[in-house]
């Protein structure tokens, strides 16, 4: 089954640069959505195994359950899902404000700031 | 008593300061026993090292590197504290009436005797990690004193070559000083020291030596670095009379005669120095002898004895050993008599342009005598000191270990350079005093200065006539306890003014004859064109400096011209290559591919669907169907982590999916309704291709590592603990409350700081004019595909 997770991470990438490479905000936001679902894939892959069916729980006796699923790899998803969210909120709210100031959702358009 | 030789100077370089008030030169010359009294403390310790002995004083400063406040007294290390501190003693009354109109004169003071200070720190030290960091001092130090009139743009220009050719073999010197350690496993100069045979045979050897010659070819201006010094000419003339007889540029001799018993007697050693040094001689010698300018005259003579002194080092011998020792005395005597005597003229005539001095004998005689003095031991007149000097420098390259042809070339470079020495002070001296006074320098009143600013540069002056007269006994034992440190064996040296005809003393005197029958072609000579001149290092240094910023532009305006996609394509581009590459070259081996028997169709339909929803993303026509295909990929994202175990991961990312399409839809809706392509159709090939290589990379990158079990998993510790230490059966969350609660944390704050932007960018700024989007015109490659669209 890696092998699937491996074509949905790498079209994942894929698809997050050629969107991250448009001059489009709107493109630029979609694209870094997708990049953090690879990036939260990609971390899933990194663990002890991917396994079906052994969620990490373990019984009243402390024991986990044969052929269970690393939980640290979860543990860092779950703090990178939250994170990635609060990051997309932040950048959509920048976007929303200087397509007010700018009146464009081109990006040419509002790198005069920092041009050499 | 070693160390507060060296701390005392930089304590009380403070002091000082109060030379800013009136009363200057009274001043100077109260604050000239701060060096006086150095003198005095040195002299205490002298003798037990005359005897042959060595005075050690050890703290311990940073154990755990090897690095100890030692300091050491041999004789080497003595008669460069001598000079030191004495001449300091001159120069500090000296200044106070040479700058005596200046207010900075308590600055420059300040200056000068933190310099002194990290000098005598250089020359004490007995650690060469210490020894590195006075030295780097001495660099800082001295960059403040040649930059001390920094109105002038000269003046910060000679100060920043120097700072950075020094400071340049500086850094070499540290790396090279480090391998020695590491070859000897100290940084002690005597373990160092004592540890010869085990360093010429280490196979860092060479690196070692190179990299150490370099710092201190850099430091004494040896050809090709030499250009720095003329520039540091426009230092105030006590600051150059310091630092160019006495100090700074000896430093780098005093290293390589320091080091010279551990790591010479190679070729590489002693060959190098003797040709770098005979040729740094030589041509400074032949360039001295055609300036105009005293100072820069007096500054290519130092370069040209540099040489000399580095040439002796690598000659070798007995008498290469006690040849270097007499030499850096002898000259830093009539050296700094002779600057101090620039800068008198200079002081009284307003110039120092020999085109436009002359017949200043009948209002100088003092000076005069003075300079006559100083300039016959340049010259190496017999009776003067700098004729003894002269002596064994030529004993040295007669009696040479280095052959034949190297000794031929070594004595026909010294007779050469002895003879440009003798049209140089005759130039020097008679177009000072001889002659009629040019007529431009006629109105300024000029005479003798006052006593007090003859005595800097009277006392070497006198002293080089004396030594030889009646000094000579003593002498002779300080030179000898020097020279033994040189040469690695006691040694018996007896210095004498003659030694009987022998082959030194026909060289010599035949140059002389030579020398003083070529006066009357002097000032033709020096119109010569052409020649040396034309080696203007300066000017290739100054160019080097602005192409390398040029340079620096250039890259940074290719690089981050201010557009993310130009960053990230960048970024891509280098991670494809340097990643990429390997991966290739080593990770596709560790590919494994074996079906997994289990594998069920929702599965493969799950993860189908991402491609498929990233490629509907990007082809979607509409905002709204782009939307939808990015909530698709989310949503299977979620599915993949419920058919894997991760229930939690699922639940948060279906949680989060459904907020963020919410807020897309949002933001997208007041955003201009245009979703077509800015970008040219090249463009968008170009990219696509990037991507999808990008895409295979990562892809790749996962196979090879996911099936890849190298490293043992952390999971059994969570599994284990869990319940026992955490209190909980969901190890998911007792990880994120309990195990790697501060990464929670983190993840709050984050979230708190995007809230405040968030609230920072919605609400604050509202009613307030907004700003106005200036319009530059694009230079990017790709038109704009039609006009932009304002909706407000």
């Amino acid at each position: 089954m890696i092998i699937l997770l491996a074509i949905a991470i790498g079209s994942l990438f894929g698809g997050a640069t050629y969107l991250i490479l448009r001059r489009s905000v709107v493109k630029l936001i979609l694209g870094l959505i997708m990049l953090s679902h690879g990036v939260n894939l990609l971390i899933f892959t990194m663990g002890d195994g991917v396994r079906r069916g052994g969620p990490p729980l373990v019984d009243a006796s402390g024991q986990p359950p044969a052929g269970s699923a690393d939980p640290l790899v979860q543990a860092l998803i779950l703090t990178a899902i939250v994170i990635s969210f609060g990051f997309t909120a932040f950048v959509l709210a920048l976007a929303y404000r200087s397509n007010q100031a700018a009146g464009s959702d081109d990006l040419d358009d509002l790198s005069t700031t920092d041009r050499l | 008593m070693l160390y507060p030789i060296v701390f005392i100077a930089l304590v009380a370089s403070p002091l000082a300061l109060i030379a800013r008030l009136p009363a200057r030169s009274l001043i100077a010359w109260g604050l000239a026993f701060i060096p006086l009294t150095l003198f005095g403390l040195t002299l205490t310790q002298a003798g037990p090292v005359l005897a042959g002995e060595q005075v050690v004083e050890e703290i311990s400063w940073v154990p755990a590197l090897g690095l100890n406040l030692t300091f050491t007294l041999d004789g080497l290390s003595l008669l460069f504290a001598l000079i030191i501190t004495g001449i300091g003693t001159l120069i500090v009354g000296y200044a106070g009436h040479y700058l005596g109109a200046d207010s900075g004169l308590g600055r420059f003071l300040a200056y000068l005797m933190l310099f002194m200070g990290a000098m005598l720190g250089v020359v004490l030290a007995g650690n060469v990690l210490t020894m590195f960091v006075f030295w780097e001092l001495t660099s800082v130090t001295s960059y403040l004193l040649i930059g001390y009139k920094h109105d002038y743009p000269d003046a910060r220009r000679g100060a920043l070559h120097s700072l950075l050719v020094t400071g340049g073999g500086g850094l070499a010197l540290l790396v090279g000083l480090l391998l020695l350690g590491q070859m000897v496993g100290s940084y002690e100069f005597r373990d160092i020291l004592a540890a010869g045979d085990q360093l010429r045979a280490h196979s860092l050897y060479p690196a070692a030596v190179i990299l150490i010659l370099l710092g201190c070819f850099t430091k004494s201006a040896q050809i090709p670095f030499h250009f720095w010094l003329p520039g540091a000419m426009q230092a105030p003339t006590p600051a150059s009379a310091f630092l160019h007889s006495a100090t700074m540029v000896k430093a780098g001799v005093y290293l390589m005669a320091r080091l010279s018993p551990a790591l010479g007697g190679t070729a590489l050693w002693d060959v190098t120095l003797a040709v770098v040094g005979g040729a740094t001689m030589t041509f400074a010698a032949i360039v001295a002898m055609r300036q105009f300018d005293l100072k820069a005259m007096l500054a290519y003579t130092t370069i040209s004895m540099l040489g000399a002194l580095t040439m002796q080092i690598g000659l070798g011998g007995k008498y290469g050993a006690e040849g270097v020792a007499t030499n850096i005395l002898a000259h830093a005597l009539y050296k700094s008599a002779l600057f101090m005597l620039a800068g008198v003229i200079d002081h009284e005539c307003g110039t120092r342009d020999l085109r436009r001095l002359g017949g200043l004998r009948r209002y100088m005689p003092q000076t005069m005598v003075i300079t006559a003095l100083a300039l016959l031991s340049f010259g190496g007149i017999p009776i003067m000191f700098g004729f003894v000097a002269k002596e064994l420098m030529l004993e040295a390259a007669l009696e040479t270990d280095l052959g034949a042809t190297l000794s031929i070339l070594a004595v026909a470079a010294i007779a050469v350079t002895a003879i440009a020495y003798l049209i140089t002070g005759w130039r020097l001296f008679s177009n000072t005093f001889l002659g009629q006074r040019s007529t431009a320098a006629m109105q300024q009143h000029v005479d003798d200065p006052t006593p007090g600013m003859l005595i800097g540069p009277g006392v070497p002056a006198i002293l080089s006539l004396f030594i030889p007269l009646v000094l000579l006994a003593p002498v002779s034992t300080l030179i000898a306890a020097a020279s033994a440190a040189i040469y690695g064996k006691p040694l018996e040296v007896k210095l004498a003014l003659w030694h009987g005809v022998n082959p030194a003393l026909l060289v010599s005197l035949s140059a002389i004859v030579i020398g003083v029958a070529m006066f009357r072609f002097a000032e033709q000579l020096a119109n010569m064109r052409g020649w040396p001149i034309w080696l203007r290092g300066d000017m290739i240094f100054d160019r080097l400096i602005e192409r390398t910023l040029t340079g620096a532009t250039a890259l940074t305006r290719t690089l981050q011209e201010g557009r993310l996609r130009r960053y990230i394509l960048i970024t891509a581009l280098t991670m494809l290559i340097f990643v990429g590459v390997p991966f290739i070259s080593f990770g596709l081996g560790a590919i494994r591919f074996d079906l997994d028997p289990q594998l069920q169709f929702y599965e493969i339909l799950a993860a189908a669907l991402i491609p498929i929803g990233v490629i509907a993303t990007i082809k979607a026509r509409t905002r709204l169907g782009a939307i939808i295909a990015v909530g698709v990929v989310g949503a299977m994202v979620a599915l993949l982590f419920v058919l894997f175990s991760a229930p939690d991961l699922a639940l948060t990312q279906l949680l989060i999916e459904v907020l963020s399409t919410v807020f897309l839809l949002l933001v997208f809706s007041v955003l201009p309704v245009r979703f077509e392509s800015f970008s040219s159709a090249w463009v968008r090939q170009r990219d696509a291709i990037v991507a999808i290589a990008m895409g295979i990379l990562m892809g790749g990158l996962v196979l090879a590592t996911a099936t890849n079990d190298s490293f043992a998993p952390l999971a059994p510790f969570f599994l284990e603990n869990s319940l026992d230490k955490g209190k909980g059966a969901n190890v998911v969350n007792v990880i994120l409350v309990d195990f790697r609660g501060f990464d929670t944390l983190g993840e709050i704050t984050v979230l708190f700081i995007a809230l405040l932007g968030i609230y920072g960018l919605l609400r604050l700024r509202q009613g307030k004019d907004d700003v106005t989007p200036e319009r530059v015109p694009t230079t990017a490659t790709e038109p704009l595909s039609e006009p932009v669209n304002t909706q407000r």
